[in-house]
């Protein structure tokens, strides 16, 4: 009558927890999970065959729809690479100004991450809480660059306009609040005993196992590992900056949540550093207003909110455009590990393994 | 309610007859329907005719033969100089203008990065362990580059994770160029090494002609596993000893690849018809015929 049987069901593509069109094919023991298949693909535009036939300045557009939660870092990521190829060097004042959005932009990311994460897990509050502070970093962006969410923030050679009267009232006003709301979410779940069921001891992943598959950004760093682009090959202003990188060793989706906790944390100390040394002078390089490459071929990597974007270019002699162009996005080598963190846990924990990665289709199948 | 019938216009009964009449009955669909893409005008593809190859031969060659050229023409413009002068002596003429060398002009925020020889002790070292192995090695724009032969790329790459002065553990990332114009090679293949330790890193570089299957890089880093599968959908390589070569972005019965220089931008299965310019309604015409090709019937139905 009964008997012992290996179930197959696909998870997704249209699954709330999968924050995308993202579908996995688990093979179910009862409700354990002995293999996952990760399948994506379904949100593919062929950015890089588009910007290839872009100029560099029409590629930055390109670069805001790749992570769209985080569209100002994928923006640095992509000046900050066609800079490298060509040998332009950014005012002091246009690299605070980049890196202060940057940290806004990582907020906002980690942000949008603990109320989806925590949504998904069955903490509905937090996701009130935190949707509440991102509208005030999203109307900070707003009043810079006109645009909330596809930002296009910068251009190569440094940024487009002056900070807007009063932007330094906000962004001091923001800082001023902002530590107290972090407190906030971790109050609500910090000590919570149903979340910490959930996330303690799911969805681990050792440091080896992240080394080897090329797993970076938070996920990396609560491995115990201390590997922050920022501090190991510094960009923008961040080699000026004061701040700390914060590792757990558990590697479990609880300590990935206190490492983005205190990644905020450490966000509002760049933020405040930025804005009180903030450099007189001009915003942008003297250059040419046609940029012309030679050849060359660079591979720039920043930190994201999601681990390390590397931005590859290949650029011929006089090309208004990349001849080649490639993204490293940090969601596609993250979600890799995905069955390694799941196989042989509860259905239930695939859903906390997701969100502790916080994928985001768009970069994944670009 | 009332029992009056839907208001039919006249006017689009008519343009369903003339378009009954213009396209004959409704055919069957041939299927597949594969849009026939290279005889589009609007979508040809402009094929390269450079190789954007970086390397430190290339460069010193090209540089060499700017500087003969440069020092030819400022020889010929003095030569020019000098029997014009004599001309203008003989004649009794004022003199003419002296030639004035050309200095090239800087820009103040602008440094063009060159390729300069290899001095990082990483790379030094590469090329002691595997002698010939290495085609070239140079540093630009501050970065390490070593371009190894296609057949000891394995080695290479266990060597930089395991050897204790290298120990590059991570891999970044891994893919591929097409260089349709080169004549001994078609992709270069690169893979980008992290020394988390170290905080280094390293581009390693193979050049492979269509049809070569390098060594997969999942033997020595798991990570490249997504990272080949995707140079396989979109440039057709394949890596021998993979564990799974399958496509991962495009779908599994996609034609082509779509990250080759001869392939469209503008693909299949987009739209060509300006509805906004039709003004006789002919592209309308031309996309109900493809509509028909396709099996999809945008006719309106018609009242009872």
């Amino acid at each position: 009558m009964f008997k012992h049987q290996e179930m197959e069901i696909n998870m997704g593509p249209q699954h709330p927890s999968t924050h995308g069109v993202m579908r996995l094919k688990l093979k179910l023991d009862g409700e354990v999970v002995t293999e996952c298949r990760p399948i994506i693909g379904y949100l593919h535009r062929g950015v890089e065959k588009i910007c290839e036939n872009k100029t560099f300045a029409q590629g930055q557009i390109w670069s805001d729809r790749l992570d769209y939660c985080s569209a100002v870092a994928n923006n640095l990521g992509w000046a900050e690479a066609c800079e490298k190829l060509m040998g332009i060097t950014v005012p002091r004042k246009a690299q605070y100004v980049r890196t202060l959005l940057a940290e806004f932009n990582r907020l906002a990311s980690h942000l949008i991450w603990l109320a989806t994460h925590a949504l998904d897990i069955g903490a509905m509050t937090v996701f009130l809480y935190a949707f509440r502070e991102r509208e005030d970093i999203l109307d900070i962006n707003e009043s810079y660059c006109g645009s909330r969410l596809t930002t296009t923030a910068f251009r190569i050679g440094g940024i487009p306009q002056e900070l807007p009267e009063g932007f330094e009232q906000k962004v001091r006003t923001f800082l001023a609040k902002f530590p107290a709301c972090i407190d906030e979410y971790e109050n609500m779940l910090n000590e919570n005993r149903i979340w910490k069921k959930r996330t303690i001891g799911v969805g681990k992943l050792s440091a080896e196992d992240a080394i080897a598959l090329g797993v970076t950004g938070p996920v990396l760093r609560a491995a115990g590992v201390a590997y922050d682009i920022r501090k190991a090959f510094p960009y923008a202003a961040y080699s000026e900056m004061q701040f700390d990188v914060p590792t757990k060793p558990e590697a479990d989706t609880y300590a990935r949540y206190l490492v983005r906790m205190e990644e905020m944390r450490q966000s509002v100390r760049i933020i405040q550093q930025c804005i009180d040394g903030l450099p007189e002078g001009p915003i942008m390089a003297k250059i040419p207003k046609l940029l012309k490459t030679e050849v060359n071929e660079i591979y720039h990597p920043t930190e994201a909110p999601k681990g390390e974007i590397g931005y590859y270019l290949v650029g011929e002699k006089g090309g208004a455009g990349p001849y080649r162009f490639h993204v490293r996005a940090p969601g596609l080598l993250n979600l890799q590990s995905l069955p390694k963190m799941v196989e042989g846990s509860l259905i239930a924990d695939v859903i906390a393994a997701i969100g502790t990665l916080d994928v985001v289709l768009g970069e994944i199948d670009r | 309610m009332s029992n009056e019938k839907p208001v039919q216009p006249e006017v689009d009964q008519e343009i369903d007859l003339a378009l009954e009449k213009a396209l004959g009955a409704p055919q069957a669909p041939p299927a597949p329907y594969v849009y026939d893409y290279k005889t589009s005008p609007n979508r040809q593809v402009v094929m390269p005719k450079t190789v954007p190859l970086s390397g430190l031969n290339a460069y010193l060659a090209e540089k060499a033969a700017l500087e003969a050229a440069e020092e030819a023409k400022w020889q010929k413009a003095q030569a020019d100089y000098a029997a014009a002068k004599a001309k203008a002596e003989a004649e009794g003429a004022p003199e003419p203008k002296a030639p004035v060398r050309v200095q090239p002009k800087k820009e103040p925020d602008l440094t063009v990065p060159v390729p300069s020889e290899a001095k990082d002790p990483d790379l030094l070292r590469l090329m002691a362990l595997l002698g010939d192995g290495v085609e070239e090695a140079f540093e630009q724009s501050g970065e390490l580059t070593c371009q190894v032969a296609r057949e000891r790329l394995l080695e290479t790459l266990k060597l930089c994770r395991e050897d204790a002065a290298l120990k590059y553990e991570m891999l970044a990332d891994e893919t591929a160029t097409h260089f349709p114009a080169a004549k001994d090679f078609a992709f270069s293949v690169v893979y980008h090494l992290t020394s988390i330790s170290r905080s280094k890193r390293l581009r390693l570089r193979i050049l492979i002609p269509e049809g070569f299957e390098p060594q997969s890089a999942v033997q020595v880093y798991a990570g490249a596993n997504w990272l080949e599968r995707e140079i396989f959908d979109m440039f057709g390589i394949r890596f021998q000893n993979h564990p799974d070569m399958t496509r991962i972005l495009c779908p599994e019965d996609w034609e082509a690849h779509p990250l080759r220089k001869e392939y469209p931008v503008v693909g299949w299965g987009q739209r060509d018809v300006d509805f906004r310019e039709d003004r006789s309604g002919m592209l309308n015409r031309i996309a109900l015929e493809k509509a028909g090709q396709l099996g999809i019937n945008l006719k309106r139905p018609k009242a009872e």
